[in-house]
């Protein structure tokens, strides 16, 4: 089942043209027929939680715009596609912008935004000029602008490149970026959905969870509803990287097995299933699977909550037997204290010294103790951080300490690689 | 009303209310970094997580909001734990310098550390190195220090104005602080140093001068402008070394500007420090004597000559109620003469023939109510400058939504949003008044400004018109204030619930000099008076030409501080000079007999802000050793004379003065109970508005408009070195178009000439300044401007020429 994938391999499927022809921007004037509240029902109906990595109820989010404010909403598109091993946006913008401007038109539609933001991550340049044009083309047909699909709404839409920092890709640090500020995440509350951008209510949401939009007004609510498991309803996309025979991005039904997806979908792990070392589910912030645990697990977000990870932005690292665990953390944690704000404390101070040390026990100059020095400040980061990068710094370090602790032993004790 | 009980303790609060306030509401101490109760929340120091019962996660409680029914522990194992985390992550950077830092003794990260934190580190790698920005004369920067608690950036956008400090790079390369060496540019710099949980921005002139514990500490209140800021002088060895802002709810907030905090210098500089007389009389050097010889001069000068032969200027800058009191009392009741006056600079006494009042005089809008206003009209006042801590009220009203109007001879250097400015030639104010006040009452007003002007004051609610030193020393100042009046009658924001009308004088005492009549034409309490003596303009002129003999001057320095140069050296060269004050100058070099007094700080006095609040400063430092009290100084040469003054000790002046003015008593004030700031309504009403002229016509010559100057403008803070290394006295500002037409470029030497007369200065171009008119500051030393004014003459006309140099 394609539902965001679905007109990428038509040839000129970027064009306003061949979206058309595939039924493009029906869903929308079906959407503006049926009326706010039902557009809001449906979205609620189909269960669908946000695709960007926190995977909260998209529905429920539109729903806490408050009504009968005087205030203008805005809708901003985070396009902002940065964690470590997620590309699955990427393919939407490229391949199937009308899908995210339709997705878009209806939410907007929904919440009563008559502004649009894509913000969109700086290193996107070809993709942020695919998306322009098909804004473009939208306007000159009448989709979006003062009076969209003639239906008398105004809807206007814009792009917003940002600068390539990670820590935009998180909703508040992202409009502070719009208003033209230091990409910094504010503290919440109070929560977008009543002052967020320019202290305006503000709708956030991720790409593909917008590109899910059309076909849930198409088919209703309940039939995506019935896609995918309890809880996690609907199709995902699997950004599958590392060390598998056919990398990529794989459009599926979530709680599929992570064995299935690996060895149906991506052409099975380099060297056999037997040499898989683990996968990290969700994108780097989620803590390491060691291979016991894929054997089982299903890709939705309960069971992976459950194991002790995330199903996160859906980027699937595939890593085998090849690999040092505490190398490929280390140069996560560089990534990390690159990526930091540097707003608050925990995270400003923690990545850092966690980056030190992980480099320390890369190169083999660890000590016992700082194993679990490690553990207790990755402790004192986790939940004290102004947004959730703090947390995702830790996610890396704590998942490979549990799941592969003798490494980090290795390492202190003959001041080299397991691995390799 | 939520109700939520911290640490066991049930309690009640508004909604909205965040928990650290209902915390401190319960006397329950929540440690934190970067929260500060007068500053936007950032909530990223993280010291200040609690635990809240059903929260999976700790929450700042600096930021969160209170709900119904919350459970919230400050010190539960959760607390604790987090807490230690966030002192460890902050001190892993820090340089442990304590030994060797400003703050060392004072400082919230010592003090939290030494409760919360470990007691040694884990971390083992390179500490971060942070390289430091030169930031002026006033901060010092030692940015390994700094914890990125953000209060210094938004102290800048929201208080002051000034965008100078910020944070660049991210991560643990985080910086705070400008993008490249500057020196800060606002009056209200010092703060940072004050806001700085660390030692990472230290005051620069205290550099290692002392450390904290071995500084006493008084309370008192700033005398250096009208708004009587609430400070803390700290002091050590006879010496005062550095000035800190108190809270104070109803006026400076927790704020002071950078002359109250950084002047404190110039108290040492030029101090008399014992009497001096003129040995042999008249012809002779100044020698210094005994008290009682001195006082046994200056009694003889005075009976030598009929009473009405002496005349008293006083300055108010310094001078506490009870001096001016004194002051006023000696001269009338002792000598016997009404020759007395305090306001040098003014030009229009026309409205000395009234029976005005305070309100017609002072403030009526209080400090505290000046944000609720929402359009304010500024009348010849630069509030940024002449009252820092007021105009911090302005900005309030201002990021509240209030409009700002400026009716001004300049273009204003305000930190005031939504501002309209009209820039008028200078004399033109009062027509354009009267264009507004006819536009009110319904005419067309003819320019669109005025217009506009007049549409918005309509609309507003709670209208303030504020005027300030120019409006007051302007050729018709009693016009602008009859004008103001008028305007805010017509609007009807002059009863009991709104009272708009404000009259600001940035001189320091000025309130106490009006309360207790230290004017030619009331007495104490604005009691008419029979005989109504001379004004300062008139008292310099009879001095000039003989009829005065003998001028009493009190902390008064006629050359720097009259309007007209000329005309008070001639005074001073007439007459004999009975000079009690402070500090020497050229006036106490050539006085017959110098009684040395005492400096703020040095006294325990009563100072009256703009609003008429009067607060008690008290004695910090003892000053020179010879020096005294100058209500003593009367005291004892009053005993020379028949009647001598009634009161031999502080409390029986403070009595007497509260017998003549009850917003005076002290006891009330102590126990909360003097009258609150503005009340004294009502302002005068049904005066005769003036006549205004047309148009005046085109004149020849460039108009020369004289300021205060923010630095320099009273006794202590002229002779600061601080305060001396900001100033840009002495320097004409010319408008660049002017200055291209003269060929002279900036720094380059012009000479003004008026007639024979002429001063040269070095010119700074401004954009500010309008073509057509020129602008310096009241000068000190040989580039005095006022050597080209005079009382009468409305602006002074001047012509320029460019000098080679």
């Amino acid at each position: 089942m394609k539902i965001v994938y679905k007109n990428i391999h038509l040839a000129n499927s970027h064009t306003l043209a061949v979206y058309e022809a595939n039924g493009g921007y029906r869903s929308a004037l079906k959407a503006i027929e049926m009326g706010c509240d039902e557009v809001i029902d449906e979205v609620k109906k189909a269960g669908i939680r946000g695709r960007g990595g926190a995977g909260f109820p998209a529905g429920l989010k539109w729903s806490f715009i408050p009504k009968n404010d005087p205030r203008p909403r805005y809708l901003c598109c985070n396009a902002d596609e940065g964690e470590p091993g997620t590309c699955k946006d990427r393919d939407i913008l490229r391949y199937d912008p009308h899908l995210l401007i339709e997705g878009m038109i209806i939410c907007a539609f929904a919440v009563g935004a008559e502004q649009g933001y894509i913000y969109i991550r700086g290193e996107f340049y070809r993709e942020a000029e695919r998306l322009q044009s098909a804004i473009d083309e939208a306007y000159a047909k009448g989709i979006l602008g003062e009076n969209v699909l003639g239906k008398g709404i105004r809807f206007h839409l814009a792009v917003h490149r940002g600068g390539g920092a990670y820590v935009c890709g998180e909703e508040t640090g992202l409009i502070e970026s719009i208003e033209g500020k230091k990409g910094q995440p504010r503290i919440k509350p109070p929560f977008p959905a009543n002052i967020g951008l320019y202290n305006c209510p503000t709708v956030i949401n991720n790409v593909e969870t917008l590109a899910s939009i059309p076909a849930i007004i198409e088919n209703g609510g309940a039939w995506y509803g019935a896609l995918g498991v309890a809880k996690s309803s609907g199709t995902k996309v699997f950004s599958v990287s590392g060390h598998v025979n056919k990398p990529g991005n794989y459009e599926v039904e979530l709680g599929i097995p992570l064995k299935k997806l690996l060895e149906e979908h991506a052409g099975g792990v380099r060297g056999g299933w037997k040499n898989l070392k683990g996968v990290i589910p969700g994108g780097s912030s989620s803590p390491i699977l060691p291979a016991e645990v894929c054997e089982t697990i299903t890709m939705d977000y309960d069971a992976i909550g459950k194991a002790g990870s995330m199903l996160g932005s859906g980027a699937v690292i595939v890593i085998d037997k090849s690999v040092c665990i505490v190398r490929a953390v280390a140069r996560l944690s560089r990534f990390y204290r690159h990526e930091s704000c540097g707003q608050c404390t925990p995270c400003r101070e923690g990545t850092g010294w966690l980056s030190q040390i992980m480099d320390r026990m890369e190169a083999g100059k660890g000590t016992h103790e700082e194993i679990d020095l490690l553990l207790d400040i990755c402790n004192n980061i986790a939940g004290k951080t102004i947004c959730a990068l703090g947390d995702a710094a830790t996610g890396p370090i704590t998942g490979a300490i549990r799941a592969f602790r003798d490494e980090f032993v290795y390492h202190v004790e003959h001041g080299r690689c397991m691995a390799g | 009303m939520p109700t939520l009980i911290i640490d066991g303790k049930e309690i009640d609060v508004k909604p909205g209310t965040t928990i650290m306030e209902a915390a401190r509401l319960l006397g329950i101490y929540i440690p934190h970094f970067c929260y500060h109760p007068r500053l936007p929340i950032s909530g990223n120091c993280r010291m200040c997580l609690v635990e809240v019962e059903k929260m999976p996660k700790p929450v700042i409680s600096c930021a969160m909001p209170v709900s119904d029914g919350m459970v919230v522990k400050t010190g539960s194992e959760m607390v604790q734990k987090a807490r230690q985390g966030v002192l460890e992550f902050l001190l892993i950077n820090h340089p442990l310098d304590c030994p060797v830092c400003d703050q060392g003794g004072e400082c919230t990260l010592q003090d939290l550390a030494m409760k919360y934190g470990p007691d040694r580190s884990r971390y083992h790698d390179k500490k971060r190195q942070v390289p430091n920005h030169d930031l002026g004369h006033l901060i010092e920067a030692e940015m390994n220090r700094c914890i990125h608690c953000t209060r210094c950036i938004r102290f800048s956008e929201d208080i002051s104005g000034v965008e100078e400090m910020g944070a660049v790079y991210r991560g643990d390369h985080m910086r705070v602080g400008p993008f490249k060496d500057l020196q800060l540019g606002s009056e209200l710099t010092g703060n940072l140093a004050q806001l700085c949980p660390v030692g990472a921005l230290n005051l620069k002139p205290f550099h290692f001068l002392a450390r904290g514990w071995e500084l006493k500490k008084v309370e008192g209140v700033c005398a250096h402008c009208s708004v009587g800021c609430h400070v803390r002088m700290d002091h050590k060895d006879g010496a005062i070394l550095r000035v800190m802002a108190r809270r104070w709810v109803e006026g400076n907030e927790t704020w002071i500007c950078d002359k109250g905090r950084f002047a404190c210098d110039g108290l040492q500089e030029e101090r008399l420090e014992a009497p001096m007389i003129r040995v042999p009389p008249q012809q002779g050097a100044l020698r210094k004597v005994g008290w009682a010889e001195a006082l046994d001069r200056a009694a003889e000068i005075i009976k030598g000559v009929k009473p009405e032969e002496v005349a008293g200027l006083a300055s108010v800058a310094g001078q506490g109620a009870e001096e001016l009191y004194a002051f006023q009392d000696f001269l009338r009741q002792v000598v016997g003469t009404s020759h007395l006056d305090h306001r040098l600079r003014q030009r229009d006494f026309t409205g000395d023939a009234e029976p005005l009042t305070r309100a017609d005089l002072l403030m009526n809008t209080a400090l505290i109510d000046l944000p609720k206003a929402d359009v304010i009209l500024l009348v010849g006042s630069d509030p940024r400058f002449e009252t820092p801590l007021l105009n911090f009220r302005l900005r309030r009203a201002t990021q509240a939504g209030a409009r700002v109007f400026a009716i001004q001879p300049r273009h204003l250097q305000a930190n005031l949003l939504n501002l309209t400015e009209m820039v008028v030639r200078p004399g033109e104010e009062p027509r354009i008044l009267a264009a507004l006040l006819k536009a009110l009452r319904g005419d067309a007003a003819g320019d669109v400004r005025i217009a506009a002007m007049g549409e918005a004051l309509k609309g507003a609610k709670k209208p303030v018109v504020l005027l300030g030193d120019h409006a007051i020393n302007h050729p018709q100042g009693e016009a602008l204030r009859r004008l103001s009046v008028a305007i805010l009658e017509q609007l009807g924001a002059l009863s009991s619930e709104w009272n708009g009308f404000n009259r600001v004088s940035s001189r320091g005492n000025g309130a106490a000099a009006q309360d207790f009549g230290v004017v030619p034409h009331r007495g104490p309490g604005y009691a008419r008076l029979e005989n109504t003596g001379m004004n300062a303009a008139q008292i310099l002129a009879a001095a000039a030409d003989g009829r005065i003999k003998v001028l009493v001057l009190l902390g008064c320095d006629p050359l720097e501080e009259s309007l007209d140069r000329e005309l008070a050296r001639s005074a001073l060269a007439k007459a004999q000079v009975i000079y009690l004050g402070a500090f020497a100058s050229e006036v106490t070099r050539n006085a017959a007999v110098v009684l040395p007094g005492l400096a703020p700080g040095e006294k325990s006095m009563t100072l009256t802000n703009c609003e008429g609040r009067a607060q008690v400063s008290e004695r910090a430092v003892t000053g020179p050793l010879e020096a005294k009290e100058d209500w003593r100084i009367l005291r004892a040469l009053s005993d020379r004379f028949a009647a001598p003054l009634g009161y031999n000790d502080l409390v029986a002046l403070r009595k007497t003065m509260a017998g003549k003015d009850h917003r005076y008593d002290l006891t009330k004030l102590a126990a909360g109970e003097s009258p609150r700031a503005c009340d004294h309504s009502p302002v005068t009403l049904g005066l005769a508005l003036p006549q205004v002229p047309a148009e005046e016509a085109a004149h020849a010559g460039i108009v020369l408009v004289l300021e205060p100057s923010f630095h320099r403008d009273d006794p202590v803070a002229r002779r600061s070195g601080v305060m001396g290394k900001l100033a840009r006295e002495g320097r004409l500002r010319i408008h660049p178009g002017d200055a291209a037409g003269l060929r002279v470029a900036q720094d380059g030497l012009v000479r003004l000439l008026q007639g024979d007369k002429k001063v040269e200065l070095r010119v700074d171009l401004d954009e500010r300044v309008p073509r057509g008119v020129v602008f310096g500051h009241y000068g000190h030393g040989t580039d005095a401007l006022q050597e080209l004014c005079d009382f009468h003459g409305g602006f002074p006309r001047v012509s320029l020429v460019a000098l080679p140099g």
